[in-house]
């Protein structure tokens, strides 16, 4: 018996031409889909580049005048003193953070996919369990402190490492490929990490991606804990610098010598959540290209 | 049975020794170890006159414990006079403080590291500053719960509370013996103690059981918010002043109905608001003032000459919620106010929504918040609005005053750890030489001082001068630890601006308005504990108001003797006869 | 997902045939064998194992203070227990019925509007030919998930206000009243499910993607020569083929059914709404956080672990029926 692992691009281009109508419906309904997403998606596009008197004079606008646009949100906050350091916190804590979140997730959920694994049921349960109990706030800033991690990135990190969601749905990805692959290595000599690394992972690339992704959002998103751990200023990641500035509108009652006076709350805020979407979406087109190849699949050939 | 006496004597001897010098001696552990010695000697000498055996060897352990005695005597001394050379030349050996504070300006961010007050206070201080900024309202009380929750409060810090119930969050911390009291910082900080903490009232609200736990800081300007109309509209419109509830509805109503701003588009509101405070909120104290219960600060009335109870239980109550029901069904309230923050609240005023409005003084008329309104209506005039006349048979009100500021504390570890002393030389340090360098930068630098002594920044390049943004991260502990708001303060902080169409702007003329109007003192609801169920209790309260003013439920006399059976149904009999209570044990109803 | 046939002994969830028949003896000798073949795997989850231990049981013991008098200088441990006082008060609250029930329609909505939706989308992405445009889609779709609930009621405020919002402007332009859509009990609760829908459905779609490029394209290829037609092959393959992962999703929501979503519903409503959308996390965060009643606070989130528990349990032994799919 050989084992062949083989990518197969996908076929359907080929096979579907023919069924028109079918396609164009389909088509209708996505750009309907689109239209749904992007109108209201382009008003926060659209607020982050309104200007300060356009915006007063009759709120933000449908549409931009083409000339009538500025970038002074955008400047107001990439120019803060502490942009440049909350950028590298956020970037260390996020990739520090999914390195170490798909390393313990990985082999867990690698593990609770195999069927015969003796022990595997009880362990599910017990993962389970963690997954519907949650203790909250104080039970796990004790713990937090216990072990004394406050004030460093561990605190952020360590946590939320493990996300039991993230966890079943790769385990049950896991249990989709096919076991005669795996088996075949085994018989071949393989011990399980070889197995892992040279059968498993290659194969999963897609679920890997995509819990990675689901992570990395995690972790770059992530305000509450750092605003709970970290004390030094100079460790905040941008989530929270962002908000620090955007709370001063709400908060502010001494509205004295404000630092913003050539914008408005609104446009800072869609301007924040455009600065903070900006790395993912560069990320994406590139995980995406794993997702549209027709990524597996092999097959057992004789 | 005496042997038996004897060896418990050594033992008790030995322990005591042996304690003394592993603990840091000081008078009392002596005084004690000297009255146990002489116990100990006196039964020595009883075992001598029964003529004991183990003499010799007691002997030896009395020696023994005499000369411990006396190193931990040596020890103590020793102890002084570096507690003596500390105070001379204290930088030899700085001490760490955590110090969590909210920012003045949070969008400005932190002090660098090479601050030069962070120099000073470590070199002449003694004090190794670790300023955190934490965050206003909930996520920074959540964090000072979460450290209080796991012993971990910082050395010194300002008490957090997203319902502004400081003081219940103070007495909690207390209740849990997180905190330490300060009446030893008091003492050691005799003008910071003249200028901040010099209301015995207000220090008195953070004492307990005999003792000062919370250092409360003058508070925010008093009376500092009040109504403003659009003058211009009313001159649009060839209206006056309104006067009465009866003015204020026809005026509301034509500034909803007949374009006051001549745009030609009907977009226009009377009445702009959002809810803030207890109930329906605080900004329409003034129409609930009229009726002599304004309860957006306190839903308790402190009206003197008044039953002690809930502003609801007076019948005006119910005729002020016609009245906001008559006003809603007129449709001249801006129809999103349930919903809004405070942020979408100004930016609405900044785009002419609304013509009537509660502000606070500072942030209607500081040039950096009234600037983009003054670009876009640049002939448009806020004037403030006398309290409206009496609709019932008393006094009418603008609004309530509590009194609230902020607060500050010590931990208990702190104090354990002996940084009070330390905490309170840099406190009065801020309060004296620091005063300038923390609230304004330095002389001549960031700011000049005229010659009737007030703060200007004429002579100083732009980007250096004390209130530019680049200096705004270098005094962020002005409103928490600096300003007691005195007229350099507030004519620094308050500064008159030329608006875009040549006039004078002066923010402290409405300030100095507002705080003419007639205010309920309800300082005494500083100290009203939340009921146990104050999450239900809140949310019935001002849920009820709310219906009844949209329209979501009929208000008449029945649905409003429903609401009120309700309110007892949470418990309002009690709470109220708590809060009697607490007020009256706090001294403050009169 | 691999090559995967649905008849039911191979679902993936399941565990093999058990081996009850056979004797004592042999079964231990199996199962001493079975583990020391597969002690390689239990190295390889050593490490999350206890990070496990740590980070998740470590704060399950602390969640003991829901049955105790926590006070922080005594500890956890040494703190007096008070038994079920807290799980009382919450139970007692005045609104209890209330929280429940908008948690439970709130979650419940999401879930039972929200996962077709997603799966009809994920879906049509996955059939289309047009290549290019499937990629333009599918990236603009998944953006709003990173809209936080702050902007997303700045959004919804533009759209839905009653004085100048634009479906509102509309409805005037057809001569109808403008409608409070977040200030109306009848309303509010439709804005929030169909905000969240708007927001997620494009990010939980990536998932059921991802499982459908997992589809053997053989099963197509065979399909069409078999002369199925598209509905047929998106009923009898597409469809089992994510199966497995809706089962899954399916069953981790219901487990958390007492979550609506805190974020969103403490940004988007406000008090003429609390009637149909104060949840049971609003009301911990107004009486529990801010009120330091940590205990409290703990025992309503052990309360939604047992409810959770119970309905998981429960919709794993029906899915284990109805869909031939468990999830243990």
């Amino acid at each position: 018996m050989t084992t062949k692992t083989k990518v197969v691009r996908s076929g359907r281009k080929t096979s579907r031409r023919e069924d028109r109508p079918y396609q164009i419906a389909l088509a209708f309904f996505l750009f309907i889909v689109l239209m749904i997403i992007v109108i209201p998606f382009w008003r926060v596009v659209v607020t982050s580049l309104t200007p300060l008197n356009t915006y007063i004079q009759g709120g933000v606008p449908y549409f931009l005048p083409l000339r009538d646009w500025t970038v002074e949100a955008y400047k107001q906050l990439m120019t803060h003193p502490q942009f440049g350091k909350a950028l590298t916190n956020s970037t260390i804590i996020t990739i520090g953070g999914t390195a170490i979140s798909l390393f313990l997730t990985v082999p867990l959920a690698y593990g609770l996919s195999i069927s015969t694994l003796p022990g595997r049921r009880i362990i599910l349960m017990l993962i389970l369990f963690t997954f519907l109990f949650n203790p909250g706030l104080v039970p796990a800033y004790l713990m937090v402190t216990t072990l004394d991690l406050q004030n460093s990135f561990w605190a952020v990190i360590l946590p939320p490492a493990v996300s039991v969601y993230n966890t079943l749905v790769m385990m049950s990805f896991f249990e989709g490929l096919p076991e005669e692959l795996m088996d075949a290595a085994r018989i071949d000599g393989a011990n399980e990490l070889q197995v892992l690394f040279r059968v498993v992972l290659p194969l999963s690339k897609p679920i890997i991606l995509t819990i990675g992704l689901f992570y990395a959002v995690f972790f770059w998103n992530e305000f509450f804990t750092p605003i709970l751990y970290l004390n030094d200023n100079d460790l905040i990641p941008l989530p929270v610098l962002l908000r620090n500035i955007l709370i001063s509108a709400s908060f502010n009652e001494f509205v004295e010598f404000n630092a913003f006076s050539s914008t408005f709350i609104e446009a800072l805020k869609s301007a924040a959540v455009l600065i903070t979407m900006l790395p993912m979406l560069i990320v994406y087109p590139w995980i995406q290209r794993y997702f549209t190849k027709g990524t597996l699949v092999g097959g057992v050939k004789e | 049975m005496k042997r038996n006496f004897t060896i418990l004597a050594i033992v008790m001897l030995f322990t005591l020794v042996l304690t003394a010098c592993g603990a840091s001696p000081d008078d009392t552990a002596i005084a004690d170890l000297q009255s146990q010695l002489d116990a100990a000697q006196s039964a020595l000498e009883e075992a001598e006159a029964a003529g004991d055996a183990d003499l010799a060897a007691l002997e030896a352990e009395l020696e023994a414990a005499e000369a411990a005695l006396e190193e931990a005597e040596a020890e103590a001394a020793e102890a002084e006079a570096e507690a003596e050379a500390a105070a001379t030349a204290i930088a030899a050996q700085p001490i760490v403080v955590d110090m969590w504070l909210q920012a003045t300006v949070t969008e400005a961010g932190p002090p660098p590291d090479d601050w030069i007050a962070y120099q000073i206070i470590e070199e002449e201080l003694g004090v190794i500053l670790n300023y955190t900024i934490i965050p206003p309202s909930a996520d920074g009380e959540a964090k000072l719960n979460a450290a209080a929750a796991a012993n971990e409060l910082p050395d010194f810090f300002q008490i957090t509370s997203a319902t502004n119930d400081t003081r219940g969050v103070l007495l909690r911390y207390y209740e849990l013996g997180l905190l330490a009291p300060v009446d030893d910082l008091m003492a050691a900080m005799p003008e910071r103690v003249e200028k901040h903490y010099n209301d015995a009232n207000r220090n008195a609200l953070y004492t307990f059981d005999g003792q000062q736990y919370g250092l409360p800081e003058p508070p925010a300007i008093p009376y500092r918010e009040g109504v403003v109309i659009r003058q211009d509209w009313l001159d649009n419109l060839g209206l006056e002043q309104p006067t009465t509830l009866e003015e204020l509805y026809d005026v509301a109503v034509a500034f909803t109905t007949q374009d006051p701003d001549g745009n030609g588009v009907d977009d226009t509101y009377g009445i702009g608001a959002f809810v803030e405070g207890n109930g329906i909120g605080r900004r329409f104290d003034y129409i609930l003032g009229a009726y002599g219960v304004p309860s957006g600060r306190s839903i308790f009335d402190f009206r003197p000459g008044h039953e002690f109870q809930m502003y609801v239980r007076n019948p005006e109550y119910y005729d002020a919620m016609e009245y906001m029901v008559m006003l809603n069904e007129a449709g001249v309230i801006d129809p999103d106010w349930p919903t809004l923050s405070k942020d979408e609240f100004r930016a609405r005023w900044k785009q002419g929504l609304f013509g009537i409005m509660w502000e606070d003084f500072a942030a209607l008329t500081n040039k950096s918040n009234y600037t983009p309104f003054d670009e876009n209506f640049p002939d448009a005039q806020w004037s403030p609005l006398a309290t409206l006349a009496p609709a019932y048979d008393g006094e009418s009100y603008y609004n309530s005053y509590d009194g609230r500021g902020q607060v500050f504390a010590m931990s208990a570890a702190a104090a354990e750890e002996g940084k009070g002393p330390r905490i309170a030389a840099m406190l009065e340090w801020m309060a004296t030489d620091g005063y300038f360098l923390l609230g304004f930068g330095e002389e001549g630098v960031n700011f000049n001082i005229t010659e009737d002594g007030f703060i200007t920044t004429e002579g100083i390049a732009e980007a250096d001068a004390y209130n530019s943004p680049e200096r705004q991260p270098y005094t962020q502990m002005r409103n928490q630890l600096i300003y007691y708001n005195t007229k350099l303060e507030i004519s620094a902080r308050y500064p008159t601006w030329e608006r875009i169409n040549g006039e004078t702007m002066y923010p402290l003329d409405y300030l100095y308005f507002f705080q003419e109007q007639p205010h309920v003192d309800a300082v005494g609801s500083q100290v009203i504990l939340p009921p146990d169920n104050a999450a239900d209790f809140d949310r019935y309260y001002a849920e009820g108001q709310l219906q009844f003013i949209l329209g979501q439920k009929e208000l008449n006399e029945d649905t409003w003797a429903e609401y009120l059976a309700g309110l007892d149904g949470l418990g309002a009999v009690e709470y109220e006869a708590n809060a009697e209570q607490e007020v009256r044990d706090a001294g403050l109803l009169k | 997902m691999g090559v995967k046939e649905t008849s039911s002994d191979s679902t993936p969830f399941n565990i093999p045939a058990e081996r009850k028949s056979l004797p004592l003896s042999t079964r231990l000798s199996n199962l001493l064998r079975s583990i020391k073949r597969h002690r390689g795997i239990y190295l390889l989850m050593l490490p999350p194992l206890i990070y496990f231990l740590i980070f998740k049981y470590g704060p399950l013991w602390n969640a003991q203070i829901a049955f105790k008098d926590f006070k922080p200088l005594l500890g956890v441990w040494g703190s007096p227990w008070i038994g079920f006082e807290n799980f009382k008060s919450f139970i007692n609250s005045f609104y209890f019925t209330d929280l429940i029930l908008n948690t439970v329609i709130f979650s419940t909505a999401k879930l039972v509007l929200g996962l077709p939706i997603a799966v009809i989308l994920a879906i049509a992405l996955h059939e289309t030919v047009f290549v290019r445009f499937r990629t333009v889609v599918q990236t603009i779709v998944y953006l709003p998930h990173f809209l936080s609930w702050v902007i997303m009621f700045g959004v919804l405020l533009m759209l839905l206000s009653p004085g100048n919002g634009l479906i509102n402007q509309v409805l005037e332009e057809f001569g109808l009243e403008p409608i409070g859509f977040l200030t109306s009990p009848k309303w509010f609760r439709s804005v929030v499910v169909s905000s969240y829908i708007w927001k997620e459905t494009g990010w939980s779609t990536i998932l059921y993607l991802a499982a459908l490029l997992g589809i053997n394209p053989h099963l197509y290829e065979a399909a069409k020569v078999d002369g199925a037609s598209n509905l047929q092959r998106i009923w009898h393959i597409s469809i089992p083929g994510i199966l497995p992962v809706i089962v899954l999703v399916t069953l981790l929501r219901l487990g958390n059914i007492l979550d609506a979503g805190f974020n969103q519903v403490f940004m988007l409503y406000s008090i003429p709404v609390y009637s149909v959308g104060d949840v049971i996390d609003t009301w911990v965060y107004r009486q529990g956080i801010l009120q330091f009643e940590f205990s409290l606070a703990t025992a309503v989130g052990l309360f939604k672990g047992v409810i959770g528990l119970a309905l998981i349990l429960t919709a794993n032994q029906v899915a284990k029926r109805v869909a031939k799919q468990s999830l243990f």
